[in-house]
């Protein structure tokens, strides 16, 4: 991990209060492991916002780390204002990674909804003609086409685009098979919904999850998630709780309970 | 250069910059971030008795120029401490101060009587009594004079390391809580621990954090901490270890002119675990440009009006 002044290469709007970034951050892109991963990134370098905000990654070409993020408060409002040439201060990459998605058997379903697009385009990107859902609340919030035949299912809570619904919905329209594995990324009800989906249709369901965190590095314990298997992990040291920032983000919903 | 060592008690720190407890770990885990052999010492985080594994999400938030959280003490027990952390302290150039919490006066004596039981290397011991965030974390003693000096004496019976009471702001009077821990025979103060906070997000109607109150730190905090350090000063002998949002020389010059003799940087090794590093770096020319020799010179010499 390292802690990296960066370049802003791009930052631009790609549907509603959706934005793409991408950063020239050589030493991130070069310790890099994996779709999963995370930075966490330092806005403003004054201490009105002490916190970073973790992000994940969307894609690592080259030297160039891009991400994709939501608005949806003051310090997404204030990187959405960044310019090409500003630089920003990020510490990076965390994490672990989607894993077994790259296996010849398996047939990867991904699925993001929310600010939860990043990871999942990450593997899309590296994936052999995987199935893909995308939730959003409307049509505006899409930058993709629903596109069935190629796999991709768009869905919209208010109908106005792809299939009327959440992410659920549109899983009956893909075909699960024992090969299947569900990769999500999304809010926590949404990841909840899929855990149960996956249990009930007897299939692997590997979730990154969302947490508040103040460092990214396990040094102030906040980022906890409940676990479900009580099995001790070398970072966080203790049974009932895990540390998302070292032991995930990206979690077998076998091992974890949300709520 | 200018000398930037430190005593406290019959203990040289090599320089007044240490990491508090509870932000830094048990020492050992960034090795990629930090170069903790420049450290002035490293304080561990809280141990109880027994393990603990803290309190439910949301345990923190940040708020304007800070964070509040709530992790509730999670840590693995003095015996873990014992049999797996201090035999890699030994290993290890930077001094190791012992962070202790307690829910009676029996429990803090039980584990630093464990501690003393084994040989290591640590210099010494901060003494909890402020946690705002659980019920077991000492506030009773950090709060009650009389509490305070008891438990000082018993725990200063009990080593002849260093002995540093944590205080809480969270009081009518921290100077008499730092009195009362001198008459008790510390070696030193740190304060401040943490201030009672709340957080309220306006669209769920939600408290931020699980135990709705939650221990505020950063620098929106910083005026709290040279207040109270500033009282203490006027009131012991004892050396004073200012905390409360640090985050770059300034502050810590700003501390030692409070009264503070070394000080821990909490909250900032959050966003840089690497900060304290470049906080020293900062003080060594600060120091050297203003001609002044040594950093001790300057406890206690801020300039009032009246």
């Amino acid at each position: 991990m390292n802690i990296e002044n960066v370049t802003i290469s791009s930052n631009e709007e790609i549907a509603m209060n959706i934005w793409r970034m991408s950063m020239s951050a050589p030493k991130i892109a070069a310790a890099y492991i994996g779709p999963g991963q995370f930075i966490n990134i330092l806005p403003n370098d004054n201490w009105e916002h002490p916190i970073r905000r973790p992000m994940s990654i969307a894609s690592v070409k080259g030297d160039r780390v891009e991400i994709i993020y939501k608005i949806f408060g003051n310090m997404t409002e204030k990187l959405s204002r960044k310019n090409v040439g500003n630089t920003m201060n990020i510490l990076g990459p965390l994490g672990n990674v989607f894993t077994d998605w790259d296996k010849k058997e398996v047939e990867p379903i991904l699925i993001g909804g929310g600010v939860g697009l990043a990871p999942i385009l990450n593997v899309y990107e590296s994936c052999r003609n995987p199935i893909m859902i995308i939730g959003a609340r409307t049509a505006s919030e899409h930058f993709m086409k629903h596109d069935p035949k190629n796999n991709i299912y768009l869905a919209t809570d208010d109908g106005s685009m792809g299939i009327a619904g959440n992410v659920l919905k549109a899983m009956d329209e893909v075909n699960v098979n024992k090969n299947s594995i569900i990769y999500a990324c999304g809010p926590e009800p949404m990841l909840h919904a899929l855990q149960s989906h996956a249990n009930d249709k007897n299939i692997r369901a590997q979730l990154s999850v969302e947490s508040y965190m103040g460092c990214g590095v396990g040094l102030c314990q906040g980022c906890v998630i409940n676990r479900k298997n009580g099995h001790v992990q070398k970072h966080s040291y203790h049974e009932k709780y895990s540390l998302v920032c070292l032991d995930g983000p990206v979690y077998e919903s076998s091992e974890v309970t949300f709520g | 250069m200018a000398n930037l060592s430190v005593n406290i008690g019959s203990t040289t720190f090599k320089n007044p910059i240490f990491v508090a407890s509870g932000t830094f770990g048990y020492g050992t885990e960034n090795p990629e971030l930090v170069d903790i052999s420049k450290l002035g010492a490293i304080v561990t985080k809280s141990i109880t008795l027994n393990p603990r594994e803290g309190n439910p999400p949301p345990r923190i938030v940040e708020t304007s120029s800070g964070m509040i959280n709530s992790i509730g003490l999670a840590n693995i027990g003095v015996e873990k401490y014992i049999s797996n952390m201090l035999p890699v302290y030994e290993e290890m150039d930077t001094p190791i101060i012992m962070n202790i919490a307690g829910s009676s006066m029996t429990e803090y004596m039980d584990i630093m009587k464990k501690v003393e039981a084994v040989s290591s290397s640590i210099v010494g011991y901060e003494i909890n009594i402020s946690c705002p965030n659980v019920k077991e974390g000492g506030m009773e003693f950090g709060v009650d004079c009389a509490m305070t000096e008891k438990l000082t004496g018993k725990l200063r019976k009990l080593t002849d390391r260093l002995l540093i009471m944590k205080l809480s702001p969270n009081v009518t009077d921290i100077a008499a809580i730092a009195t009362s821990s001198e008459n008790g025979g510390a070696n030193a103060v740190s304060a401040i621990n943490t201030v009672v906070g709340m957080s309220i997000n306006h669209r769920s109607r939600f408290s931020d954090i699980y135990t709705t109150f939650g221990g505020l730190s950063g620098p929106a905090i910083k005026p709290v901490g040279l207040a109270c350090v500033h009282k203490v000063y006027n009131a012991v002998n004892i050396p004073i270890i200012g905390i409360g949002g640090i985050v770059n020389s300034t502050d810590v010059i700003e501390y030692f002119l409070a009264g503070s003799c070394s000080v821990q940087v909490g909250t900032a090794n959050f966003r840089n675990p690497g900060i304290t590093e470049i906080i020293l770096n900062e003080l060594n020319n600060y120091l050297d440009e203003k001609g002044i020799d040594s950093i001790s010179s300057l406890i206690g010499s801020v300039k009032t009006h009246d």
